[in-house]
């Protein structure tokens, strides 16, 4: 038997760096070994859970198979790939998940900056300001879309009875197609404008007092100062939040399951709940999963063009 | 640097390690592609014409149903009432949302895994359910055990028939797939108090009354009826005035929608839903399914309702309305009636079917039979109808437990010659869901009556005509 590292020392740091790997192990399984063993778990769960669903999905995509009528898959090449990119129906539905993404993120973006620039001023009761703000985003989305949804009835709902109040006529929030999609940004924004603050109000903390000090003594205005200090140091910062809730909000499912079911008509269904009507209504599991391999590439293809901006805007 | 920066080509155990992984996955998708045979056979497996000896063993008999006020009736009913019978079984109805009850149901029969033993399906969803072979094919158990003259004849098709019976029919060839758990069909629920004690005779004549209501009580709107785009709500709804109108759903035959759906009957129906009895609703109705038309009628904010009868008994709950503080107070103000005739007395069918899972277990498919052959008895028939059930014998509907238990059952009875029902089909789901969309589009004023009922017609007879080899199937 060869020596065993010592359990303890009175110089641990220096000690434990000196100490070779346990001979003992060596002889049965090496340090490399080791580190398979050890992230292998992790892999074989990442495997099954994410890489096989998804490479089986991709299979499914070139087929016809349903999962209900089951039978064997018949491969019918990029059949289901050319029927949804020429569909009317999934364009329309990406016009509506563009108008949604785009209305929602701006106004997520301008209305969490401008929160997270004014706690950032502040000097007392900061801490408690962001935890409050934080609150919606803690919560779920189907309980937001379900206390949302009461909140916007047009005839028992709060909004409307304070509107009421107001001498106000009463809105259609949820069954008019304009303000339908309306609502939806509005409810989306209340719930993750927190989110792009978090961020932001991050990247405004971490700019160096120094910068302001600076200007102070060169007697900047406040606008110079947020123009040429604040905004281009958290920008990039804020172009990461807003990169993460594009592709969150281009998913966007729960919400509008809850509040509009996509109605009126179809003015409200988004890409993510196309596919899940195509997926579960008519099981037709092939197109379905051409469907979200498009939207995945969608996606990727999208953060791939926005993360060269940001390195081209880091190397700037 | 404990290990050297590795460049260039792998190490051998690198590609090895690699190798290994992508076999695998290659082995894992062969074999789950290898797996995806075992359903493909079609068509419902058989249920045997007697009963399997049942197990003395404590078992739990597990229905699916969506969250409704039946839902916990039957449990409390079945717990009760069949323990008399065999107390070794616990019933046990679980229950989803009404807008995920065809998912819940279907994704289960799609893993061919279920955790229920009693599918509670639609009388559309037959169709989808027996052509994936989800359900067992009950003809030899119904001739051995069920009295089937004991039914309406159109009952007993509707809730087990496939394929589908013609309205009003059954036909005694076709097999058997379901029997009737609880029936079901709209009322006219009105305001004794502002249109007078006499319901309207004639939908005509019912839109002039809810007019006249509306513009006498200011606050209270004409009408309310299913305008949503969820579940089959919006669909019901156009498909009522459609066959009121004297207009056809489709030439079941030939399969085809497009020229029948949307002639000139069923656009007469459209126009009448849209530009007459729409402006009668309250301002935001368009999304409103069973629980708002209850709670506008429950505070008192509609002359004139309609709504499905297993779903009326909350209205005359002192605690949910405000129209008085008791029952009996309530019901001065309410009144209950058959809907009013048209060109045709057409009337939607509505209630569901008990199905049993081809997945469940041989003991619980036996335990599912035996429930249904006790369930379908004259006597439990009568407690069911007490019990707050809408059972489907005819001695059970004309019997004093069924009509003396609510002022809405004699509606029913009275309902059941009239009835129609959608279409029983495969795409059922598709095509219940085009129709949700185009009609609610059409009373939210997204698309005018006759653009969406065209719509309607083009859409649900693509998907009939669809093939899936094609692609894009579903779109």
């Amino acid at each position: 038997m060869s020596d065993s590292a010592p359990l303890t020392t009175d110089r641990p740091v220096q000690v434990a760096s000196a100490t070779p790997p346990a001979p003992g192990w060596s002889r049965r399984l090496s340090d490399r070994g080791l580190a398979v063993a050890f992230i292998a778990p992790a892999l074989l769960l990442l495997l099954a859970m994410s890489v096989f669903p998804l490479l089986w999905a991709l299979y499914l995509s070139f087929t016809d198979y349903s999962a209900t009528r089951g039978g064997p898959a018949h491969f019918i090449w990029f059949g289901n790939y050319t029927a949804v990119l020429t569909s009317s129906q999934v364009h329309q539905r990406a016009l509506t998940t563009l108008i949604y993404v785009v209305g929602a993120v701006t106004l997520q973006t301008v209305l969490g900056f401008a929160i997270a620039y004014l706690i950032s001023r502040r000097t007392h009761g900061r801490g408690l300001l962001t935890t409050l703000f934080l609150v919606p985003m803690m919560l779920s989305p189907v309980v937001v879309g379900l206390f949302w949804r009461f909140m916007l009835d047009t005839q028992f709902g709060v909004i409307n009875s304070m509107l009421g109040s107001l001498g106000l006529g009463q809105v259609e929030w949820l069954t008019q197609q304009r303000t339908a999609l309306f609502s939806l940004i509005l409810v989306d924004t209340w719930q993750w404008t927190p989110f792009i603050m978090l961020i932001a109000l991050a990247g405004l903390t971490a700019v160096p007092k120094y910068l302001y000090e600076a200007a102070s003594i060169d007697r900047a205005s406040e606008w110079f100062r947020f123009r040429h200090i604040t905004l281009p140091l958290v920008w990039p910062l804020l172009l990461i939040a807003v990169l993460f809730r594009a592709i969150e909000a281009f998913r966007l499912f729960d919400l509008v399951y809850i509040l509009t079911s996509g109605g009126p008509g179809v003015s409200t269904e988004t890409l993510s709940f196309h596919v899940y009507k195509v997926a579960f209504l008519g099981f037709n599991t092939g197109t379905a999963s051409a469907y979200g391999i498009l939207m995945v590439l969608v996606v990727i293809v999208l953060t791939q063009f926005y993360l060269r901006y940001l390195n081209k805007l880091k190397e700037d | 640097m404990r290990y050297q920066k590795r460049t260039g080509r792998l190490t051998f155990t690198g590609r090895k390690a690699r190798m290994a992984t992508a076999a695998v996955l290659v082995a894992t998708m062969v074999a789950a592609c290898g797996g995806q045979d075992d359903g493909g056979q079609g068509g419902a497996p058989k249920a045997p014409a007697t009963i399997p000896t049942l197990t003395e063993d404590p078992l739990t008999l597990s229905f699916i149903w969506f969250d409704w006020p039946p839902a916990q009736a039957l449990e409390d009913f079945a717990n009760e009432e069949y323990a008399n019978e065999r107390p070794n079984v616990t019933i046990k109805v679980n229950t989803v949302p009404n807008a995920n009850w065809h998912d819940a149901m279907f994704t289960q029969f799609a893993a061919r895994k279920t955790d229920f033993d009693i599918a509670i399906l639609d009388s559309q969803h037959i169709g989808e359910a027996v052509t994936n072979g989800n359900i067992l094919d009950i003809t030899d158990f119904v001739n051995e055990n069920i009295d089937v003259e004991a039914y309406d004849p159109y009952l007993l098709a509707a809730y087990g028939q496939f394929p589908q019976a013609e309205t009003g029919q059954r036909d005694e060839n076709a097999s058997l797939y379901g029997l009737p758990l609880l029936g079901d069909t709209w009322t006219m629920i009105y305001r004794k108090d502002l249109i007078g004690d006499e319901p309207p005779e004639t939908w005509d004549e019912m839109i002039s009354v809810a007019e006249k209501c509306q513009a006498d009580n200011p606050g209270v709107s004409g009408l309310a009826f299913h305008q949503a785009n969820g579940s089959d709500a919006a669909a019901v709804t156009y498909n009522t005035v459609n066959g009121v109108y004297g207009g056809n759903l489709w030439n079941a035959k030939e399969r085809k929608i497009e020229g029948v759906l949307n002639d000139e009957a069923g656009h007469e129906a459209m126009d009448v839903l849209v530009n007459k009895m729409k402006p009668l609703t309250a301002k935001g109705s368009g999304n409103w399914f069973i629980d708002e038309v209850n709670a506008a009628v429950a505070q008192g904010k509609a002359c004139i309702a309609f709504n499905w009868i297993a779903a009326s008994g909350g209205l005359l709950d002192p605690e949910q309305s405000t129209l008085g503080t008791s029952r009996e107070e309530i019901l001065d103000k309410l009144g209950f009636a058959t809907l009013p005739a048209q060109k045709t007395n057409l009337v939607p069918l509505g209630g569901m079917g008990m199905h049993v899972s081809a997945y469940a277990s041989e003991a619980n498919q036996a335990e599912a039979l035996n429930f249904m052959k006790w369930f379908e008895q004259a006597e439990i028939q009568k407690k069911w109808a007490s019990a707050g059930g809408v059972p489907s014998r005819t001695d059970a509907l004309e019997s004093p437990e069924f009509l003396d238990a609510q002022p809405f059952n004699q509606v029913y009875t009275d309902s059941v010659s009239r009835m129609r029902d959608m279409w029983n089909v495969p795409e059922y789901a598709r095509l219940v869901d085009i129709e949700n969309t185009n009609v609610n589009a059409a009373l939210n004023g997204v698309k005018t009556p006759k653009e969406a009922l065209d719509d309607i017609a083009r859409e649900q007879q693509s998907v009939l005509d669809s093939s899936s080899r094609e692609g894009g199937g579903g779109l």
